[in-house]
């Protein structure tokens, strides 16, 4: 593994400039944090199930990366040990300058609220208004009532469901749904945002103006690491991809080393 | 976010209306009790005092004591340590007291060749020795005294009222007691099964990075607010009960029972039912959320 963690020497390198016209590494200059460190972790569950294997990756600030890989190859385990929903069974992860693997149970909040997560089953709080959904993220900073009004307001119009705020979850079709869910993830402007299957419940053309608004968050400075198994999505906007195979790394996009200066 | 927190807590309390509903009425009815235990004691106690002021030992003077023997008397008796006051009443005094209770004949009284009601002295005893044992101490020595012909006392009846109201107050405390341990286990069994009812929406809440307080927050409030309305519905009950019963039952009766006032409860009494309220409400709700809110 040490051509994928070369010696840290300090300075920091100019990134090689791929194909898309920006930087394609995804290993971080030392001398800041990284939006996401995983070292070496594993994930067994308890009835046996091997979900990570040895799993080692680094994501810069402000890239777009896709988490790939069929149901069941341990994409949504990986994020959850991103956000603490899980532990990892062995390995470290550091997220957003967060020591993940040493979080006591009280700082879990804290590491949530650095980030935005858009969750597989959307999680939205069916009782209460999508304007509530979205602005609960604000809520929980403890933000001022005038300041709640104005962001929440800017996310939702920036995901195209101004005028929707009212409306309650499931009055909303499957696609504006998410991008509800989307809104209450940028609310906040958080510096990286986990997104579990985005798309997984609406269509293709739905799915594309997804995808646009996700790249539209990133050109404004978000990382993003979003999981998905569709090939079909990932090229609509090709960015950097990592892929996932029954818990291991079998594709990486990364040059294995940082390049030479 | 103190606004969230309430408006959390209120949209609770009407999404399970009924729940909600049946527990504030059971708190209310066991405060109503409680409040109803309190205002009789309260009330006795009053009486006991009141009665317990009349307790007095009356001694008779014996035919031909001279003013100053009963000067003397007066004396040795009021260095007792147990004698608070001492009223003198001559035969005169007692002949027009006789005459008092019986207007229209005193006729009849005016034929008595001579007075024949002796002079007494009404001995009023301290506080402190206004009981059975009080009393007997001072008859003792009031028996050993010369111009003394009879002594009148008797605490018997205030001691078994004082007896009664003992037994009263232990009583209340008990069921009192024993209602206000149901009424938090109550409220904790309404939170209980609010947490269950909102159980996914407090899992999205931890998935965005609400803090243990956040969530906690709503329900310790919703909890709060029930034990609150709660005693505040019964000490509004009680007031209502206690005005119809004096309208209807006292008011008719109060000359028989002397007159006695009969009070409401203080202003800090009834505050205190309340803030009982909101405590009993604040540690029902800490049972269930200690228990089942692990966040």
């Amino acid at each position: 593994m040490d051509e994928i963690f070369p010696e840290e020497e300090g300075a920091k390198k100019a990134p090689e400039i791929g194909p898309l016209g920006d930087a394609v590494s995804l290993w971080a200059s030392p001398s800041e944090f990284l939006p996401v460190e995983v070292i070496h972790v594993s994930k067994n569950f308890e009835d046996g199930q091997q979900a990570l294997n040895d799993v080692s990756l680094r994501i810069e600030k402000g890239k777009f990366v896709y988490l790939m890989g069929a149901n069941g190859a341990g994409k949504t385990t990986l994020l959850k040990l991103l956000y603490a929903a899980e532990r990892p069974t062995a390995g470290e992860l550091r997220v957003n300058g967060f020591d993940v693997t040493r979080l006591k149970v009280r700082e879990i909040p804290r590491l949530r609220r650095s980030l935005g997560i858009v969750f597989q089953d959307l999680k939205l709080i069916p009782r209460w208004s999508v304007f509530g959904n979205v602005a609960f993220a604000l809520q929980v900073l403890g933000l001022g009532k005038d300041e709640i009004l104005k962001k929440t307001s800017q996310a939702l119009q920036q995901v195209g469901l101004e005028g929707k705020g009212n409306f309650l979850p499931y009055q909303l079709s499957a696609g504006e749904q998410q991008r509800a869910a989307i809104a209450r993830a940028i609310v906040n402007q958080p510096a990286l945002l986990l997104a579990d299957e985005p798309t997984g419940n609406i269509d293709f053309h739905a799915a594309e103006e997804i995808v646009r608004l996700f790249e539209g968050i990133n050109l404004q400075g978000t990382t993003i690491f979003l999981a998905t198994h569709d090939e079909g999505l990932a090229a609509i906007l090709p960015q950097e991809r990592v892929v996932l195979e029954r818990g291991r790394i079998v594709e990486n996009s990364l040059p294995p080393t940082l390049p030479e200066a | 976010m103190k606004g969230f927190f309430f408006r959390q807590a209120w949209q609770n309390l009407i999404q399970n209306l009924w729940i909600n509903a049946f527990t504030l009425a059971t708190i209310t009815l066991s405060f109503l009790i409680f409040g109803l235990f309190l205002l009789v004691a309260v009330n006795a106690r009053e009486l006991l005092e009141e009665w317990g002021s009349r307790i007095r030992v009356t001694a008779y003077l014996s035919d031909g004591v001279t003013a100053e023997e009963t000067n003397r008397l007066q004396d040795t008796i009021r260095s007792l340590q147990e004698v608070q006051a001492i009223i003198f009443r001559s035969k005169e005094d007692a002949l027009k007291s006789l005459e008092g209770k019986f207007p229209g004949r005193t006729g009849l009284l005016k034929g008595l060749s001579r007075n024949p009601l002796p002079a007494s002295l009404e001995i009023q005893l301290k506080p402190a020795f206004r009981d059975k044992a009080g009393v007997d101490r001072v008859a003792g020595k009031l028996k050993a005294l010369q111009g003394i012909s009879d002594l009148q006392y008797g605490a018997e009846w205030v001691e078994r009222f004082s007896a009664f109201m003992i037994l009263l107050q232990v009583l209340g405390a008990g069921v009192s007691g024993l209602l206000l341990v149901a009424t938090i286990l109550i409220v904790a069994n309404t939170i209980r099964l609010n947490i269950f009812s909102r159980r996914e929406e407090i899992e999205i809440m931890r998935s965005v990075g609400a803090t243990g307080l956040f969530i906690r927050a709503p329900f310790y409030l919703e909890g709060i607010f029930q034990g609150l309305a709660g005693a505040g519905l019964a000490l509004g009950i009680l007031f209502v009960l206690f005005h119809l019963f004096w309208a209807k039952v006292y008011d008719p009766l109060k000359i028989l029972l002397g007159n006695f006032p009969l009070h409401f409860l203080a202003g800090e009494q009834g505050a205190g039912l309340v803030l009982g309220g909101l405590i009993l409400g604040f540690l029902g709700t800490q049972v269930s959320v200690g228990r089942y809110l692990k966040v």
